[in-house]
Order: structure tokens, then sequence, then C-alpha cells
């Protein structure tokens, strides 16, 4: 092989050096190689052109998108009707490049003249630094941008960012959340965007322009809009310290508004730093009250010891160890469990959760997901509080509500499996269809034990405690909860936080409405009461009463009662 | 030889010609390009700056706010709701429409059935 090589190379060496080759046949030898040699320098010079025509520079689009647009940009927020909740708006900033600045003085003293919010020795002291680049102030308005361009100082400039407004002000303000000066989520779902690859985008240097798909979140602006003019008037009137409030789609999960007063203008993020405005619904935790009684319930008679024609002694107080649990509405009498649940019976209730024992009321309550942190798409949440050792007095106290405290919108979750069918499906504020719900629902109590809860809480509003919030013609369900609030580590009497869970329509449920009051006063029209059935239910019922048609709920005039609309109907199905 | 040279040369010379005007054609194209590119830019932004307007003054609490000031409305009652099956049916027409004399035409009608009121028309 190598000999075969260098035979057949061998002819060349003499052809261009060789003595005894002819000249004539040498010279073509020698011009040949030339003319080679060239023609491959030019096909490579060809090959690289035709390279460059047809691949495009890719280097043109970055040269824009470092030039402006240093805020990223943010997709859109819609509701779910496409109503628009959140938007990015052009404004240009003004910098300066202190390195082109000539006279400083006379810079300082026109721009000072023409931004009067310009602090003089501060500006000062950025356009005599050594650096390249400074921001003079972010987001000036296109006039005064004009009136700067006018001045024609050397060595300032503007740059278009992007800025986020909030057209509806507060009125989605916990849901959505806010963003910093740089356009970058800091609370809320604008969190939440970030977090989901939003912020690795702008970092890649693609986020630049609006091109990107809107996102929409379960809320509707109307039913939120409603919600919380309800919820201030409600505040104003019973002078509760705040107010919460959440409307559920019990069959999906989906948020569709969620409100807690006080809030904060998302346009205005400062307002947020204030510790009352907190979103109580889920980063605060509470001891439900009476609203837990409604778990205690689905608990004992999903276990089948318990039906609804059971009696519990509620004669005489429940003596525990030195602690006597009483009754609120007392009957001193043998208790049936409807009776129970609308008497709103605290000894009824610990001595039903006494029978199912402290380890099965434990795992029920897990399997509710009322014990673990709820995770949504809200970045912000709150673990719930629970006994450090769980015995006897604890499971007696969490019955009815004390003793452990869970986020509201926990509580919301836990009650909708007990509506819907028992699906237990986690809350979302994005859109979510029913069969993707299904795929995520887990089944924690029977279909039965669903039935019979709505009955009873439709119970409750025909005949009980909730009759305040039974707005003719939703057939309404609910149970009103009231809690003592922890002053020094003592209950107090005065201090109140009242609930009020509704279901609508309690026959086909749709939606769990949840309305929460935090310190609400005795009014001389309550009958100087300060429970959930005299503020927490009206509130809940003017709620519903806006609502609804919103929700597109049909009125219906004609139902029976529940004894027959619901359990007489849905035990002959079943 | 020199034939060939000169024939050569023309084409190079033409060659050279179109590729300039080529280029310089571009070079327009690709200047209307980045034109059209800014200016779609600065209309998106536009159209975005008038949809948060927009947004802002359809904001139900501005809406609220309006109605509330300039509007004797109040809110719907649940009664006021109801089905479209519900609805009566739509009363039998006694004249057709677009005629001149409506009133003349009843009577003309009534005068057919002796005076009493048509059948079908409550």
């Amino acid at each position: 092989m190598a000999a075969a090589r260098k035979g057949r190379f061998d002819f060349v060496r003499p052809l261009l050096y060789g003595r005894d080759v002819d000249r004539a046949l040498k010279t073509r030898a020698r011009i040949g190689l030339v003319i080679a040699s060239f023609v491959l320098v030019y096909a490579v010079i060809g090959a690289r052109l035709v390279m460059l025509a047809v691949m495009a520079d890719p280097e043109a689009p970055r040269r824009i998108a470092g030039t402006d647009a240093v805020a990223t940009a943010r997709p859109d927020i819609l509701d779910r009707r496409g109503e628009i909740l959140a938007t990015d708006v052009r404004t240009p900033s003004l910098f300066a490049e202190p390195k082109k600045i000539i006279d400083v003085d006379e810079a300082v003293e026109l721009l000072t003249a023409t931004l009067p919010d310009l602090d003089a020795t501060e500006l000062r002291e950025r356009l005599s630094s050594k650096k390249g680049f400074v921001w003079l102030k972010r987001e000036i308005t296109p006039k005064q941008q004009q009136e700067v361009h006018r001045l024609g100082l050397p060595g300032v400039g503007f740059v278009a960012e992007n800025k986020r407004v909030y057209p509806n002000n507060a009125e989605v303000s916990h849901v959505l959340g806010h963003v910093n000066i740089d356009n970058q989520g800091i609370a809320g779902i604008e969190k939440w965007l970030d977090s989901n690859g939003l912020a690795d985008l702008h970092l890649a240097g693609f986020a630049s322009d609006r091109q990107q798909k809107p996102i929409e979140l379960a809320v509707d602006l109307r039913v939120q809009h409603a919600l919380r003019e309800e919820l201030i008037a409600g505040r104003d009137k019973f002078k509760a310290q705040a107010a919460a409030g959440i409307v559920a789609d019990v069959r999906t999960g989906e948020i569709v508004a969620m409100v807690s007063i006080p809030d904060y203008d998302p346009n205005d993020p400062r307002q947020a730093l204030d510790k009352t405005r907190i979103n109580r619904l889920t980063t605060g935790v509470f001891e439900m009250g009476s609203t837990f009684k409604a778990l205690t319930l689905a608990m004992a008679l999903d276990s089948g010891k318990v039906t609804l024609g059971s009696t519990f002694d509620a004669r005489m107080p429940l003596r525990y160890g030195k602690f006597d649990i009483h009754d609120y509405h007392a009957q001193k009498r043998v208790l049936t469990v409807p009776e129970i649940f609308t008497y709103s019976s605290n000894i009824g209730t610990a001595r039903m959760a006494l029978s199912i024992g402290v380890q099965g009321h434990q795992a029920f309550l897990k399997k509710l997901g009322q014990l673990d942190r709820l995770r949504t798409e809200l970045p912000e949440s709150a673990e719930p509080l629970l006994p450090k050792r769980w015995g006897e007095l604890n499971t007696v106290t969490i019955a009815f509500g004390h003793g452990l405290s869970v986020a509201p919108l926990q509580a919301v979750m836990g009650i909708s499996a007990l509506v819907n069918g028992g699906k237990l499906i986690p809350p979302t504020f994005l859109r979510r269809t029913e069969q993707e719900a299904d795929a995520l629902a887990k089944r924690v109590i029977k279909p039965e034990t669903s039935d019979k809860m709505r009955y009873l809480m439709r119970l409750n509003a025909e005949v009980g405690s909730a009759k305040k919030a039974d707005v003719a013609g939703y057939y309404v369900g609910g149970k009103t909860g009231t809690s003592e609030k922890v002053v020094g580590g003592r209950y107090s009497k005065t201090k109140l936080l009242t609930s009020f869970t509704a279901v609508l329509p309690a026959d086909q449920p749709r939606y769990l409405v949840l309305i929460m009051l935090d310190e609400p006063q005795p009014l001389p029209e309550t009958k100087g009461f300060a429970t959930s059935g005299w503020n927490a239910a009206p509130v809940a019922a003017s709620v519903i009463t806006r609502v609804a048609p919103a929700l597109g709920i049909e009125p219906r005039f004609d139902v029976p009662p529940s004894a027959q609309q619901i359990l007489q109907a849905t035990a002959s199905i079943r | 030889m020199r034939l060939l040279n000169i024939v050569v040369i023309g084409a190079l010379v033409m060659a050279a010609a179109y590729v300039y005007r080529i280029k310089f054609e571009a070079t327009v194209q690709a200047g209307q390009l980045t034109k059209l590119r800014s200016d779609i830019r600065r209309e998106r932004d536009e159209i975005a700056a008038l949809r948060a307007e927009w947004a802002k003054l359809d904001s139900p609490s501005r809406i609220e706010g309006l109605a509330k000031r300039h509007l004797p409305l109040k809110q719907i009652d649940v009664t006021q709701y109801d089905r479209l099956d519900n609805l009566p049916e739509r009363p039998v027409q006694l004249v057709p429409d677009n005629i001149e004399d409506p009133i003349g035409a009843i009577i003309e009608r009534t005068d057919e059935s002796t005076g009493s009121i048509p059948q079908g028309a409550r």
C-alpha cells in the first residue's frame, strides 16, 4: 500500500523539479498547480459568501433587545371572560452616561427645572460619578420625555421600558400580586409566572417583546367586584377589623373570586407592606369554629357508625378533665344528628368525634388535607397549626373547630369535597375543566355521605342557624361558624371570628361561598349578638344575591324542602 | 481568442452591474423591513396602551360608581329573572306589519268575524 502510494506520486517531483524532464512539460505542470490552488481559494471564498447570504444574521435581533426594554415584558393576565386584569404599557425611562456629560451643573439645573421631583444633590452625585450608565428617573410621562428631549443635553437619553399596569386597581390584588420596578413578579400570580419559566426566558433575552400568550385566570371580574363591594359594606356595617370571602367552583376547584379586605392597589406596591393588608385566606390560619362541625359530621356519617337517625346525649355539658364543653344554643336534651347540626351543638359533635376516636379523627382530617400546608399557584401559603400532642381533649375541641388552625382556603377545599359528591379537588386560580379536575380528584367520602351533608346544610338554612342566608330562589345550604379569638393565651368572649360557608344550589351544588368577618361588633338590629348567623350569614346572602346571576345559576321557586328534594330523590337513584 | 476575452469581460461587467443592483435593492428592502418592524412594534404598544385604558374605563368599580351617581337603577331582584321557556307565546298579530292605517285594518278584520275577537288572538 505504502509502496503503491509512493509509486503513484513519484512522478510529480521529477515533473516539477527534475533536470531530465522536458521544459515544456514542466511549465505546464507548474501552471496547472497554480491554477488548482487559485481555484481552491476562490471556491472557499465563494462557499463562505453563499453561507453568509443564506443564513440570517443571528446578531441583529439581539442588538434591538439590548437598546430598550430593560424591564421584562410580561404576558397579559385575563379573567375567565377575557377582561384584562394586568397588562404591559411602554413608558420611557430617563438615563444618563456621566462620561459624556460636558457641564454637570448645567445639566442638573435644567433637569431639576423640568422634573421638579428629582433631588438636586443626588442628581449631581449621580452625574459626577465615573460610571458608564446611571438611571435618573424610571417611568416618566411622554410629556416629560418631550421636555427633557428639548433641553438637548448631551449624554442624556431614554429607554422604553415595560411597565405593569393593573386597570382594576385593588379589585383583584391578592390573586394577582404585584411586580417590582424591573417588572419581576414578587407576589401572587405574578410571582408564579416568574417561577414558571418567565424569569429564565428573560435571562435568555427573549422576553422583551409582547408576543407572549396571555394567562387566563379562573377569576370572574364581575363576581370578584360584587364580592368585594359586599364585603366592604359588611365590614363597615359590623365595624369588623377585616373581612374576607371566596367563591369557588365545587366541581373543578377553580377559585372564581377571592377577596381579603383590607387589600391594596398593586399599582402602588408599597401598600402591600402594611401587615393588616395580608391575604387572610391563604397566608392566615384561623380556628374555623362550628364550620368544622361539617367535617366531623361527615366523618361520623361516612364511618357508618352514625346514621342520620342516631342520637347523642346533650343534656349535660360534656366534662373533660377540668374543662366543661357547653352548647351555645343549649337544648338540654338528647339530640338527633340533624338537630346537632342545626343547633350547632358542641356537646353532640364532640361525642360524635369521640365515638370515632382520636386516630380515626386525625386520619380523616389528614385525608381531607386539613393537616398539611395547602399549595396553590399563589406562592404565599401558611402551615396549619396543629396541637403538639393530639389527645382526646384535642379531638373533642377540634370536632367543633377549636384547637386546630387552618387557612380558610383549605377549609373551602375540605367542605367542597363534602358537598360535591366526595371528591377532594385541589383549588386552583387558573382555568380548569371538569375532566381535568376529575383526573386530579381523590375520593374522600362516599357519595351517599355527600348527599346527607348537603341535606344537613340545606336543612340548616331552612330551620337552623343559616336562615338569614337563605336567599329565595337559589336553594342555599350553609353552616355558620363562630370562634373566639385567642387574646393573651385565653379565648376572648368579645373578640370573635365569624364565618359562613354556603353551598348553592344545595341539591345540585355548583359553587361554595365562604365569608369571614374578623371581630364584628354587635349592633342594635342584631339584638346585641355578634355570632356568625347575625353578620356573616346576611353578608353571604347579599353576596349570593349579587353573584348568582353572574354565575349563571337559575332561580327556582318551586323546589320542595330538603328532606324530599335531596334525601328521597338521591335515595331513589342509589 | 480575443473575441472570447471581450465576451468574458463584457459578461463580467454585466454580472458586476447586476450584483450591484441586487445588493442595492436588498439594502433598500432591509431598510423597509426594519421600518415596518418598528412600525408594527409601535402599533402593538399603542394597542396595548389603548387596551389598558379601555380596561380601566370598563372596570366594574368605575361603571358602578357612574351608574350610582347618574342612573336611578336598582339591583335586580331574584324574581325578575326567568327562563325563556316560561315566556308566553307571542300574541297572534292582528294586522300585517307596514300597513298605513293599522286601526282601520283591525276594524275591517273584526267586521269580518262578526264583531267578536278573532280566534287565536288573546
